[in-house]
């Protein structure tokens, strides 16, 4: 509730709440840190290996994009439908 | 009620589209525990990765292929996945379709709030003694997630909470298709153990 009407009222301060809240949240979004003893992560850092795995995760869809343009350039795009679907039916 | 519209995004007019969003948007704000946890869930069932991995691969089947052109194929149908539930959804569909009169109006209805500007500028000014370095990586992150630079810290929580899985499905689903197709063509009989949708 405090969190709230501090950022209602117009003052942009960060509560402790919202820390709270942010540090809990995050945490349940990250890999690594889910496993990890819960009282020894700081905000800073949550976001960092966020920010971290965000970037990552957008690498990855940027080289998967990459390899399937590639992949679909050189196989005939029928059989690799019919390959798709065959294994979605499986 | 926490059901959200989820009429065809494709052939809506952008005005209503926005209107729906915003009813839309209110509806989730108004009891965003349960139905924002049962989308971040459904980004993590097999099922609708493999929804998409189907949408992606016909999508890809028909359209042009360089790298870039997968990449806007696999956001876009990411973001329709997501039938409007999110700003980072709406913002990779707006941008996509080449709605900067969209992205003008949203602006106004978002920075009208007056919280959001000085959380912006506050951030450098105010408070210097309560931990700058979190506000600094607030807004990296803010950057990051499609259509969220202007957020509160709630709002910004909110999305990236939806948008982290959304990716994560994304890669597996675009990984199990690389595989597919990379076993088809490879002239071998594809690997049995190749299963889409494991995660």
């Amino acid at each position: 509730m405090s969190s709230r009407r501090s950022s209602q009222s117009g003052v942009s301060r960060i509560s402790d709440d919202q820390i709270i809240e942010l540090v809990s949240k995050l945490r349940q979004l990250l890999p690594e840190i889910r496993n990890r003893r819960s009282d020894k992560v700081s905000a800073s850092k949550v976001l960092q290996e966020t920010c971290n795995y965000i970037r990552n995760l957008h690498k990855e869809v940027d080289d998967l994009s990459e390899r399937l343009s590639q992949l679909l350039s050189t196989i005939d795009a029928d059989s690799a439908e019919a390959a798709i679907i065959r294994s979605l039916i499986m | 009620m926490a059901f959200l519209l989820s009429s065809d995004p494709d052939t809506s007019s952008p005005e209503l589209k926005r209107k729906k969003r915003t009813r839309s948007a209110e509806e989730t704000n108004a009891a965003p525990f349960t139905s924002q946890r049962q989308r971040i869930k459904r980004w993590r069932t097999e099922r609708e990765q493999q929804i998409y991995s189907s949408k992606l691969g016909e999508a890809l089947r028909r359209s042009r292929r360089s790298g870039r052109e997968v990449r806007e194929t696999a956001d876009r149908l990411l973001a329709v996945s997501a039938r409007g539930a999110t700003r980072w959804s709406r913002a990779i569909l707006s941008s996509q379709r080449g709605g900067a009169e969209l992205r003008k109006h949203k602006k106004a209805r978002v920075t009208g709030n007056g919280r959001l500007k000085k959380l912006a500028g506050g951030i450098k000014t105010v408070e210097n003694r309560r931990l700058p370095a979190v506000e600094r990586k607030m807004k990296v992150l803010s950057r990051l997630v499609p259509g969220c630079r202007k957020l509160s810290l709630s709002n910004l929580l909110e999305e990236v909470s939806d948008y982290v899985p959304a990716l994560e499905m994304q890669v597996r689903a675009m990984t199990a298709l690389a595989e597919i197709i990379a076993g088809e063509g490879g002239g071998v009989a594809p690997s049995p153990a190749d299963q889409p949708g494991t995660s």
